[in-house]
């Protein structure tokens, strides 16, 4: 699979918006987003989450869809758990500021 | 188009989570029997049923069900479909299946709580383990015909362990000092110890337990994220609150029972463990909730003040209780057990009035954009 550069941008700007309530962080900034896939309208987004018992790691999953869902360009889409590496604090952006953001309201 | 991984149906995490708040109901009318209401006329269901449904019905539910939709593994629903079995069959009168429905949900969630251990052997899953671990002690010893009384310790284990390792495995981003770490993990494998000390020697193992929970607790007060959520605003601020007054009601519990041990009935009995199960419990169950019911429903919970009432409202009659049981004046304790139910229904009445409202607001605004 190819990766543009470009897209991926557009991607991470829109996953930026997706907040784990727990932490009240985007999980960009905190390091859950692995990978993001791109070919032709086909979209993967591999992301992680803290702890393989979290269970906010539905919710998350339904979050990133819904961002994905809501980029024109994107034709199909899939958030893909995964659990390589194992996330730890070390891949979360220095100098974030955690529960700055509030949960999204659906 | 996604592609989407979800094996479990919403519908069948919402099922489960009714049946949840159907343990936790029938716990709180047996809980009000227990208490004396309706004295004098046949309970629907029997006052002796209080604890169990509590514990299981309605705690072994939630938390087996959270684990499950967590690692999204179908065998993993065993647990809390047990648990939710076993409300059902205790309400029916069938008191043996439903004493195995109780074994089987506790080997489940140790199975499960086993299976993320083995997953990433941290020792946040290892507390979290032996959180199962206890309920299955609990619930061995209860089907074996063991007093309450002589179980109840590995019963309030299971609530406790798991919000334990839950506040270790998220104060990661604080990076506390390995030795703080460590010092936590020991207290902790300590309180597991003076359990099974009481076994042996009642007082000295809940004298030992008493202290170490007054580490514990003190350690989460330094160290949780909760002293500096609570700078923040709205349902993070509010779970910042849930969290220290817990931690506080754990304190006084220690406190409490240094001077005068765990009896094995009576006001003092009831004190020591209401403070711990409504106290410390209730107060991490209120906090979580905003948390909790999204990860089950998807349904985020819109913030709302009112929240803070039934808070409020649940210290104030635990204060009501514990001066009731201190002072030997049931009449208070009634009143603050009473009181304790309405405060939690009136969280109930408040999460759910609001997933109502904003439920008919969306679909009011789909409508207006449609047309």
């Amino acid at each position: 699979m190819n990766e543009s550069t470009i897209d991926r941008r557009e991607i991470a700007r829109k996953l930026r918006e997706v907040i784990d309530p727990e932490l009240g962080v985007n999980i960009v900034d905190l390091g859950l987003v692995y990978n993001i896939l791109y070919d032709d309208g086909r979209v993967i987004v591999e992301f992680t989450a803290t702890t393989p018992g979290c269970p906010m790691r539905r919710f998350l999953r339904q979050q990133v869809e819904e961002k994905l869902a809501s980029i024109d360009e994107i034709r199909e889409y899939e958030a893909l758990l995964v659990w390589e590496p194992e996330w730890n604090v070390d891949m979360i952006e220095e100098d974030v500021d955690f529960f700055a953001n509030p949960p999204p309201q659906l | 188009m996604a592609q989407t991984q979800d094996k479990v149906p919403a519908s069948i995490l919402v099922g489960l989570l009714v049946l949840a708040a159907a343990g936790l109901l029938s716990g709180l009318y047996a809980g009000l029997a227990r208490l004396g209401l309706w004295a004098g006329s046949g309970h629907a269901i029997s006052p002796t049923a209080h604890g169990p449904l509590m514990i299981n019905g309605f705690l072994g539910t939630l938390i087996g069900l959270e684990r499950a939709a967590a690692l999204e593994k179908k065998w993993a629903f065993a647990a809390p479909v047990f648990m939710a079995a076993s409300t059902l069959l205790m309400l029916a009168g069938l008191h043996v299946p439903a004493g195995w429905a109780l074994i089987l949900g506790s080997v489940g969630l140790t199975l499960v709580m086993g299976f993320l251990y083995y997953l990433q052997p941290n020792i946040y899953h290892l507390i979290m383990a032996l959180g199962a671990v206890s309920l299955l002690a609990g619930n061995l010893l209860y089907i074996n015909a063991y007093p309450v009384y002589s179980l109840v310790g590995w019963w309030a284990a299971f609530p406790m362990l798991t919000i334990f390792g839950e506040r270790l495995e998220l104060n990661r981003i604080m990076r506390p000092p390995k030795q703080a770490r460590r010092l936590f993990a020991g207290l902790i494998m300590g309180w597991i110890l003076a359990l099974a000390v009481m076994h042996i020697d009642r007082r000295v193992g809940w004298s030992i337990a008493s202290v170490l929970l007054i580490g514990i607790s003190g350690w989460l007060i330094k160290y949780d994220i909760a002293r500096r959520t609570i700078k923040a605003a709205a349902w993070t601020r509010y779970s910042a609150i849930c969290l220290l007054s817990g931690y506080a009601w754990l304190i006084l519990a220690g406190l409490l029972g240094l001077f005068i041990g765990l009896p094995t009935a009576g006001p003092l009995y009831d004190g020591i463990l209401h403070m711990i199960f409504v106290g410390f419990v209730f107060s991490m169950i209120f906090a979580h909730a905003s948390v909790i019911i999204p990860s089950l429903s998807g349904m985020h919970i819109p913030w709302h003040t009112y929240f803070y009432l039934p808070l409020i409202l649940l210290h104030i009659f635990l204060i009501s209780r514990l001066v009731g049981d201190l002072l030997w004046m049931p009449v208070i304790r009634k009143i603050g057990g009473y009181g304790n139910v309405a405060a939690i229904m009136l969280f109930l009445g408040g999460i759910l009035f609001m997933l109502v409202r904003q439920a008919v607001n969306q679909r009011n605004h789909r409508k207006e954009t449609s047309a």
